[in-house]
């Protein structure tokens, strides 16, 4: 909101406070003491501004503070008066012991619109006396507590102010920091006093743009477009995939648009609608696959869905999601014959952040949800998924220790995008999905542990995707590269083939 | 220099040299969320629309945006306006009147931009908006299953009108 002043008038706008705020003539001249109530005026002075500006009588009154004996109150009245007559300007007042006992006073003005702070809030022209913090204050880094004690003893910077809520808010992801300013204990005195709401009940599902490149599996894209309204309680997202082939067994591109809110009279209350139609590809490894195998649901060229949900939050942490997702998926070798896949989805998820003493921060999360394609929806295919996951992260200064598990269930016959997949940029990294499992699996298992230091990280994952009628077989990868929470450069490594391949290269950012 | 105001409905104009200034009786902005927020010492900024229209809801003849920003001087108890943009302005120890006042006067067009004879008649829409109050002004915490909770989020969509407010008249003629 601060306007930026042309840096010669910005320069000029501070010499000039610091004229006004008597800084330099209390830090950096011991010998000009505060003259002592009494002690007899031989000087007025005027800074920055006109005596003649003022009406005559008020410059009677300045003039006849020459021989009157120093009042500190008298003063302010008069500094009062200017400001009433010119209410362009702040004045404030000065009083400096001369070596033989008198005062000399000096008036120091200038106008509020030279001076971006004053402009922005006139309460800047007065000293901070305290600064609060209302909410968890445990949870603010020792190194931003002690900033926002700066602002103490000083006149209200009010940009300064706006970079320390700034840098609350990125201390406390999800919480709505704000500011107000109150009176001090004293006349001119101000406290200022940083508000932290609570994180909303509800969240928005976090945007999927990614740009990611796998040795084996090539480029995928996506990106989302999110659209804010309504003081963040609803929003609009638009989606364009390009050839993402990292999710599931299909490659698909197409676009998505959803429409989340998350407080519908309440707070407890969120709903989201999706709407998604992809072009699907298939790699010649799954159609091979699929030749020989029974049992598993055709390929399909298209897939159009429609998902409505509803999310009650029970509290901050622990919510509940139900609802229905409708897909519509056009035969590859028979179209444009098609087959539903019309499932109810329910989910629960939890999740819970602790902060600490000494910069440590502990993030756990766990959801479990199922998909139940049933005859009374009206699909053709008939399944249950579920899929439980949960993930721990503990930070401490520039260290990261991140350990995650999933576990998947599949019943009946479910579309291959419902199906498990590992081997791509963030399970069994070092593996390439198409030769673990090339048709996905009905049963997953995958667990990571990760290691990072000044986001140089080390992983070990551990994970098995197979067939009801199939045999389980764990695989394990390690590797190494530059991982940070949008961006990763990643050489994995497969520890257990038996074929002769060497490490995956992936790289990628997510936003 | 001349001055001449037309009464109709609930905006006056006069003209200022070639500057076309309105007037609004109750065309009050600080109160309700805003008045609330700059008690407590925030300060907030108003985004004003005057738009001159020949005809009512007709097309837009000319328009004009001006911001400004309020702060509430704790101490002294008046308010402060500071109009934002080139070249600035900034007027302090108002009264909360004075002060959206001093907001209208400093919300001009040039008579000349308008192509207008003296008989030809002109509506105006003047509009204002808060754009940058959240939620967290309106909403405290731990207030939304309380009494005063139930209170505020009944009242919501009377605050919500309180950021925003518009207002057409005319039909005007230049003097």
């Amino acid at each position: 909101m601060a306007r930026r002043l042309p840096r010669r008038r910005r320069m000029r706008t501070l010499a000039l406070l610091f004229v006004i705020l008597g800084l330099p003539l209390a830090a950096a001249n011991a010998q000009e003491a505060d003259a002592p109530e009494g002690a007899i005026i031989d000087v007025v002075e005027m800074s920055g501004f006109s005596l003649y500006s003022l009406s005559p009588g008020l410059q009677k009154d300045i003039n006849s503070l020459v021989g009157a004996p120093f009042s500190r109150e008298g003063l302010n009245q008069l500094a009062s008066r200017i400001e009433q007559e010119q209410p362009d300007v702040v004045a404030a007042v000065r009083g400096v012991s001369r070596p033989d006992g008198k005062a000399r006073v000096i008036f120091l003005v200038a106008r509020i619109s030279d001076d971006t702070n004053l402009a922005e809030n006139i309460n800047a022209r007065y000293i901070v006396e305290t600064v609060d913090v209302e909410g968890p204050y445990n949870e603010i880094s020792q190194q931003l507590r002690d900033d926002l004690q700066k602002l103490v003893g000083r006149r209200l910077d009010t940009e300064e102010a706006e970079r320390l809520q700034e840098r609350l808010r990125t201390e406390l992801p999800g919480r709505a920091v704000a500011r107000r300013i109150s009176k001090g204990s004293q006349t001119g005195r101000i406290r200022v006093v940083f508000e932290i709401f609570e994180e909303p009940w509800i969240r928005f599902v976090p945007p999927k743009s990614k740009l990611v490149y796998h040795s084996q599996q090539g480029w995928s894209g996506v990106l989302d477009i999110p659209i804010t309204a309504s003081h963040s309680r609803h929003r609009f997202t638009a989606g364009v995939v390009f050839n993402d082939i990292d999710d599931l067994i299909e490659e698909y591109s197409g676009f998505r648009l959803a429409f989340e809110s998350r407080v519908i009279g309440t707070e407890r209350f969120g709903a989201r609608l999706e709407f998604s139609r992809y072009n699907e590809s298939w790699e010649d490894a799954t159609q091979t696959a699929l030749a020989s195998s029974s049992g598993i649901p055709e390929l399909y060229r298209n897939r159009l869905t429609f998902e409505p949900t509803a999310t009650f939050a029970f509290n901050s942490s622990v919510r509940l999601s139900g609802g229905v997702s409708l897909s519509e998926l056009e035969s590859l070798s028979n179209s444009p014959n098609s087959q539903m896949a019309n499932a109810w989805v329910l989910g629960i998820s939890g999740d819970h952040l602790w902060k600490g003493s000494n910069e440590v921060r502990q993030r756990a999360e766990a959801s479990y949800q199922l998909r139940a394609a049933i005859d009374g929806l009206g699909s053709d295919l008939v399944y249950k998924r579920h899929l439980g996951q949960a993930r721990y992260q503990f930070d401490q200064g520039r260290s990261t220790a991140i350990a995650s598990l999933s576990l998947g269930y599949i019943t009946g016959d479910a579309p291959l995008f419902e199906r498990f997949s590992l081997g791509n940029s963030t399970t069994l990294r070092g593996w390439d999905k198409y030769d673990i499992a090339p048709l996905g699996g009905e049963r997953m298992f995958h667990s990571t542990v990760e290691y990072r230091f000044y986001n140089v990280g080390m992983f070990f994952d551990t994970g098995s995707v197979w067939d009801r009628n199939s045999d389980s077989k764990l695989r394990y990868s390690t590797g190494f590269g530059v991982h940070t929470d949008n961006f990763f450069l990643t050489l994995g490594f497969p520890l257990n083939n038996n074929h002769d391949s060497g490490p995956i290269f992936m790289a990628g950012v997510r936003f | 220099m001349a001055t001449a105001p037309l009464v109709a409905q609930a905006l006056t104009i006069r003209t200022v040299a070639d500057a076309l200034h309105v007037q609004a009786r109750g065309f009050s902005f600080i109160e309700g969320p805003v008045l609330t927020r700059l008690r407590e010492g925030r300060s907030v900024r108003i985004d004003f629309e005057m738009t001159v229209l020949s005809k009512p809801e007709g097309p837009v003849v000319k328009q004009m945006m001006q911001g400004f920003t309020l702060s509430f001087d704790l101490w002294e108890e008046r308010y402060a306006v500071s109009r934002i943009g080139s070249p600035p302005r900034s007027i302090s120890h108002l009264r909360p009147r004075d002060a959206e006042t001093w907001c209208l006067e400093n919300l001009t067009l040039p008579v000349s931009s308008l192509g207008f004879s003296r008989d030809t008649p002109f509506w105006i829409r003047l509009a204002y908006h808060v754009p940058d109050i959240g939620p967290e002004a309106s909403e405290a915490p731990g207030e939304r299953y309380t009494l005063r909770g139930l209170i505020d989020r009944l009242s919501r969509r009377r605050e919500e009108a309180d950021l925003a407010k518009s207002v057409d008249a005319g039909p005007f003629r230049l003097p």
